[in-house]
């Protein structure tokens, strides 16, 4: 049986590691991934990832910062959600997909153009969908209810 | 032999090297690629990295906080390196919300109630749906160029190995689980050694604080009190990305109905398309 004391600095200890292992696997997605939704995704990870480090501490140290600090990590979250999604939205628009390359013209000037140089082959299967097999007759369609839709 | 001595002497568990290096190894095989090399070594080598750390781990109090705290870690470890990995956005998201889940265990097994809750409704439940809303709105079908292919992932996961390796380096070294800590001796003044971090807070003061029964009702207590300024402050900011978000597509609708009229005025005379334009 551990004492209290021990039992917390073990407590304290293994928060550290997954908090840090959490934040390493954020950054290695936001440092590798190349679809701007992804990025974000692994960005918000991080900020787990220093949450739970965190709320560790704060047990530890039987203190409420750790938890306030938290909240407020939640709060800039948020608001850094609708910024970014806005922002991604927009350059969607602009660019016509996702990729964060189309908008390497923002980087430094003594770097050079990145090119991609093998294009990956998509060698995923097409999903394929279950059909019914149709019974009776057709019915009747009006030739507008093909262009939209009149009632639900 | 030399090796493991050094790494003894600096302090530095040949596991957790181990550990390090399978880390890098398994998150560089594992994250996409131009070639489909050794998913399957990937999955193998995460998992043997994600086990070696596990014997960084110490024991707690009992086998049922033990069990808890192992399936909360290992869900939460396990699905961020499926939500990075995965090259499907949306099944990023969907692991994403799984590590969501698996943070917001390990919140209430820090006795941290409101967070727990508050990581479900605020991430899972608002910004990852929303998310999930862009995704539908931007996403081409199928699985695009970019999303099969990433930037270095050798060098990022390398990076990402060395900084977990030098975190744990630090915990390892700096915060003792040394019986002798817990006395209360006081260390010399002039020795070299960093003074190890040391429990103050006793069981009784724990509970009568942050492991409160009525915790919800202490952790408002504080925060309307001590944080005030800054729940105001973190109002405001919200207040101000409302605004902005809202400002930000208003504006970009507005611009892009600009340049598509500048486009097909320019069309005609000049007949630049718009590649040699952004190329330009």
């Amino acid at each position: 049986m551990l004492s209290h004391a021990e039992a917390e600095i073990h407590l304290l200890e293994n928060y550290l590691l997954i908090g840090a292992l959490l934040f390493t696997i954020g950054l290695v997605g936001f440092l590798t991934r190349r679809n701007m939704i992804v990025m974000f995704l692994a960005a918000e990870m991080m900020l787990q990832g220093v949450s739970v480090s965190l709320v560790g501490w704060g047990r530890f140290h039987d203190d409420w910062g750790g938890q306030m600090l938290v909240i407020f990590i939640l709060t800039v979250a948020a608001c850094e959600a609708a910024i970014a999604l806005a922002l991604v939205q927009m350059l969607f628009h602009r660019g016509g997909n996702l990729d964060i390359a189309l908008w390497q013209n923002l980087r430094e000037g003594n770097q050079p153009r990145f090119v991609d140089r093998e294009i990956p082959a998509d060698d995923d299967p097409k999903p394929t969908f279950p059909k019914l097999t149709p019974a009776g007759i057709d019915p009747k369609t009006k030739e507008e209810d093909t262009i939209y839709r009149t009632h639900v | 032999m030399q090796l493991l001595q050094a790494l003894r002497v600096l302090g530095i568990e040949p596991l957790t090297a181990l550990a390090c290096v399978c880390f890098a190894l398994g998150l560089w095989l594992l994250l996409p690629s131009t070639t489909a090399r050794g998913k399957a070594f990937g999955l193998i080598f995460t998992t043997i990295s994600l086990g070696l750390f596990a014997t960084n781990l110490h024991l707690l109090s009992d086998w049922v906080s033990d069990a808890v705290f192992y399936v909360m870690a290992s869900v939460t470890l396990v699905s961020a390196v499926g939500a990075v990995t995965m090259r499907s956005p949306v099944y990023c998201a969907i692991w994403f919300a799984l590590t969501l889940l698996g943070t917001a265990g390990l919140f209430f097994f820090q006795g941290a109630q409101f967070l727990g809750v508050a990581t479900v409704v605020v991430y899972a439940g608002a910004i990852l749906v929303t998310m999930l809303f862009v995704l539908m709105l931007c996403n081409p079908e199928g699985h695009s160029l970019y999303d099969r292919v990433s930037w270095e992932a050798g060098i990022s996961a390398g990076t990402g190995a060395l900084l977990v390796f030098l975190l744990t380096w630090t915990t390892a070294t700096t915060v003792f689980v040394d019986n002798t800590a817990f006395t209360d001796k006081t260390p010399a003044k002039d020795s070299k050694e960093p003074a190890p971090i040391v429990l103050t807070a006793t069981a009784e003061q724990q509970n009568k604080n942050i492991l409160a029964p009525r915790h919800v009702e202490k952790l408002g207590g504080e925060l309307f009190s001590k944080y005030l300024i800054g729940v105001e402050t973190a109002g405001t900011l919200l207040l101000v990305a409302l605004v902005g978000a809202v400002a930000i597509i208003a504006h970009g609708k507005h611009a892009e109905a600009q340049a598509a009229a500048v486009r097909t005025s320019d069309g005609m005379t000049s007949g630049l398309n718009e590649e040699g334009r952004r190329n330009a």
